[in-house]
């Protein structure tokens, strides 16, 4: 079978078999050294454990689809939580707390979005700058103290429906509906519109400002719930939630077949990039390896999910290693 | 591999055998063969597609040939990239001068040298402004760089031209490539360009040059090759062949393809009520490269834009759909004012646009029916979600009824023609039911058959189903072709406006460089779609009348 013709399997023709194909692998591979990783228990967990960042990695895939960034998803998610439970402990329903966090990510999307479209600053710096500022007014209006969480909302992270853990259905739920708005609405259309060609969908009379705006508040939103989520789960809102976690938000996106260059990726893409991170985190842990193996091997995937999206391109025949890898193997077989 | 008379030598700078290039199903180049000899100016003509520029780019290095060879001084080469160019003595002028905005000139002629030294070398700015000086004098053009440590960011278009050049200069070439280079250049600066080119040749250059302002080409060249569609066509000397000549040979083919035009019933003449509200109508426009611009366009009428590149004709239209500012005038879209600040707005009052470049126009990365309904989704369903099923039928639909070639519309847009692309670009202009539809550069690119087709529909479109149609060429039968009415415009100026007629072909051939005199000129207009057959002309070979036909 030459290198090309692989090319053409099923299997290679979106990311998203091919996640489906190596999660499988790695969790029947796993589960000789310790049969609990297959149990319904352990697959819980992981999903509980990947929930917060698979959640916000809906949003950003919507980011990144229309060629923009938003470094300050893990930020936002720690201000809304608090905002959210601050607001409860100050008497607030815990209804309207909840959509007080949630707006509070919106407007923190809105921000980034205005600054970036029409203040014309890069996404990449525009976001890290929210990220710093959320960061920064968290602190503020925690005063550094954790606030503990209205018991009424705990179920958010710690109750089950069906025996399935309720911030598992909310992460499920909003990925299928993320990749229904991706797939089947005009405006999911044109973000990839948007992110293929940003000129062609001006002159074609797609509304460009808008729908940059838009990205940013899906993530922001998506972030707010997230933090919301996480809050319930640890029972407490703490000024430090969520800090760092925006690189494994990229990551699960990135691995989920998106393209940093825009116009490609995928939802469901996204929410198994998130999976398989967390799994391979759960699969460290119970086969006792050291942690520092774990930092590494995360990053490899990264890596190799990236090179092996562009291999599905067809991008390798440009670069030489289509022609140079066969080569190689010949070499050993001699 | 040479012309007649013209065998080959040692004097062969550079020699190509047989060099075809494919980009997917497109055939840019067909088993090209031709040779550039030290000390002469060949001038590579033909129209806008005819691969000219992708020769260029394969003897320069930017892209590798699918078959054939680059031989040079003799020996087959392969150039591996544009530096690789550089070091064999191959230098290339583009029409748009590739410079690094934010360096200095002296940094930009020198850019080269950025790529063959070590990393780790110093970077003698002072060096550079002294050897720039050097070299600038050596050519007489000290006086029209001065500073040499401005930024190039602040340069006009004719010094950043001139930057372009002297970059060219440095490399001290074997073989230069001038790629329309006088297009941003006034006649003087023209001249003294051709004082340079007639110096290098002098010094043993060999000089090739591609311009379409065919009056210059004939007073510098000594040879002459001609191609069309991908094809070399002619070759000879300027002796052997003669503007007139040359002019048949590019254009060759494409006069029968008034022929090959179907005669379906569309009138070719059209029925445009005069006293009625013009569909837009634009008084006192004005923006960053034009001012006083007035334009009535009619339902029913198709309105030919003629002139330069740079002249403007595509910022006016760019500013008057709300692409770019438009610092003043007044448009009435069917008697109302209106002052669209986005395409987006355009769109919604029914003005649709397609660009020249279709870059700016496709989504690459997906697929025909992503292409053609990306404006028009809100249509297929309610509550901002859409059903797929009727966008897939729509889609098939137009692009059935437009006659893109396709297997399906599923399939990625990557894969069509540049024709059919253009195709679906029109498809989609056409979805979202205009009342006037702008084309700039309709048929850049495209093949006879496609553009016959282009033509056919265009005509469809303004006579029979009545919409406006305002498009852009640089084409001179095109205009002729195509057009009711024509307006020309000149520096940012519209010039003239012209019902079409002999009259009209004239001014037109002049606005679009070629000289008014030329006999050629006026019986390949006379061949095209002049009524009454106007203008007695020897017959041409392979050409004909177009037919015509009035209900």
């Amino acid at each position: 079978m030459t290198f090309s013709s692989l090319r053409r399997l099923p299997l290679f023709r979106g990311q998203e078999a091919g996640l489906v194909a190596v999660i499988f692998g790695l969790s029947v591979a796993f589960s000789f050294f310790n049969p609990n990783f297959l149990s319904t228990d352990n697959l819980r967990n992981v999903l509980v454990a990947v929930a917060v960042v698979g959640i916000m990695s809906i949003g950003q895939t919507f980011v990144i689809i229309a060629r923009e960034i938003d470094l300050s998803v893990g930020s936002v998610m720690g201000l809304s939580g608090l905002c959210g439970a601050y607001a409860m402990s100050q008497g607030l329903n815990p209804i309207l707390g909840i959509c007080l966090a949630i707006a509070v990510g919106a407007a923190a999307g809105l921000v980034n979005g205005l600054i970036v479209v029409y203040g014309r600053v890069n996404s990449f710096i525009a976001t890290l700058g929210m990220l710093s500022v959320a960061r920064g007014l968290t602190q503020v209006i925690s005063g550094g103290l954790p606030i503990m969480v209205d018991p009424s909302v705990m179920f958010i992270g710690q109750g089950a429906l069906f025996d399935v853990p309720v911030q598992v259905l909310i992460f499920v739920g909003l990925v299928i509906v993320g990749q229904i708005v991706l797939k089947r609405s005009v405006l999911g259309q044109r973000i990839i519109a948007v992110g293929d060609n940003d000129e062609a969908a001006r002159l074609s009379g797609i509304p460009l400002n808008a729908t940059r705006v838009a990205v940013f508040v899906f993530s922001g939103v998506l972030a707010a719930v997230a933090g919301m989520v996480y809050t319930a789960q640890v029972s407490v809102a703490e000024a430090q939630a969520g800090t760092g976690l925006e690189l494994d938000v990229i990551a699960a996106v990135v691995i989920g077949g998106a393209s940093l260059s825009g116009g490609r990726g995928s939802i469901l893409g996204a929410m198994l990039g998130a999976y398989l991170l967390g799994a391979l985190r759960n699969a460290f842990i119970l086969l006792e390896l050291s942690p520092f193996l774990q930092q590494m091997s995360v990053g490899l995937v990264i890596v190799l999910a990236a090179l092996f999206d562009q291999f599905r391109q067809g991008a390798f025949r440009h670069a030489g290693i289509a022609q140079i890898l066969p080569g190689l193997l010949r070499l050993r077989t001699k | 591999m040479t012309g007649p008379g013209l065998p080959t030598d040692a004097n062969t700078a550079l020699e190509i055998t047989s060099i075809g290039k494919s980009f997917g199903s497109v055939h840019a180049l067909i088993d090209v063969s031709m040779s550039f000899r030290s000390g002469l100016v060949t001038a590579l003509l033909g129209e806008n597609g005819a691969g000219k520029s992708t020769l260029i780019r394969i003897c320069s290095g930017e892209l590798q040939p699918s078959s054939g060879e680059v031989i040079i001084s003799g020996v087959p080469t392969i150039i591996s990239g544009p530096l690789a160019a550089t070091g064999l003595g191959i230098a290339v002028v583009h029409q748009e001068p590739q410079l690094v905005s934010e360096m200095t000139v002296a940094e930009n002629i020198f850019l080269a040298r950025l790529s063959a030294c070590s990393g780790a070398s110093m970077h003698r700015r002072s060096r550079l402004v002294t050897d720039a000086q050097k070299l600038l004098g050596g050519f007489g053009l000290a006086s029209d760089l001065p500073d040499l440590d401005r930024k190039c960011a602040s340069l006009s278009a004719a010094e950043r031209q001139l930057v372009e050049i002297a970059r060219a200069l440095a490399v001290n070439p074997r073989v230069l490539f001038l790629d329309e280079p006088n297009s941003s250049l006034t006649r003087r600066e023209t001249d003294r360009l051709f004082a340079i080119v007639r110096r290098l040749r002098d010094q043993g250059t060999a000089v090739v040059l591609v311009s379409h302002r065919l009056g210059e080409v004939y007073e510098i060249a000594d040879r002459v090759v001609v191609m069309r569609d991908g094809r070399k066509v002619g070759e000879g000397t300027v002796e052997e062949l003669p503007k007139q000549k040359a002019i048949r040979s590019m254009a060759g083919e494409r006069l029968s393809a008034a022929e090959v035009i179907p005669d379906s019933g569309a009138p070719a003449t059209p029925s445009v009520d005069t006293s009625a509200t013009p569909v837009l109508s634009v008084r006192g426009a004005a923006g960053l490269a034009f001012r006083n611009v007035d334009l009535d366009i009619r339902a029913g009428e198709i309105v030919g834009m003629a002139g330069l590149v740079g002249s403007g004709r595509t910022e006016i239209i760019r500013a008057i759909i709300g692409a770019d500012p438009l610092l003043a005038g007044k448009i009435r879209l069917r008697g109302k004012p209106v002052r669209f600040t986005s395409p987006r707005k355009a769109l919604r009052g029914g003005v649709a646009f397609i660009s020249e470049e279709r870059r700016t126009s496709i989504f690459y990365g997906h697929d025909i029916c992503f292409n053609l309904t990306s404006n028009v989704l809100e249509r297929f369903g309610r509550f901002g979600f859409f059903s797929s099923r009727q966008r897939t039928e729509f889609a098939q639909e137009s692009a059935d009824g437009i006659g893109v070639k396709a297997q399906s519309v599923a399939a990625p847009i990557r894969s069509l023609s540049g024709g059919n692309q253009q195709k679906v670009l029109l498809a989609r202009a056409l979805a979202s039911n205009p009342s006037l539809v702008i084309l700039d550069e309709p048929t850049r690119g495209v093949d006879v058959r496609t553009k016959a087709d282009m033509y056919h529909l265009i005509r469809n479109l303004a006579h029979v189903q009545g919409l406006a149609v305002w498009f852009v060429s640089s084409e001179l039968d095109e205009i002729l072709q195509l057009a009711d009415r024509i307006v020309v415009v000149r520096e940012g100026r519209i010039a003239d406006n012209l019902e079409r007629g002999p009259q009209a072909a004239r001014v037109v051939a002049s606005a679009l460089g070629e000289t008014v005199e030329d006999a050629a000129v006026t019986s390949l207009v006379s061949n095209l779609s002049l009524p009454d057959g106007t203008l007695p002309e020897e017959p041409q070979p392979g050409s004909h009348p177009q037919k015509r036909t009035v209900r």
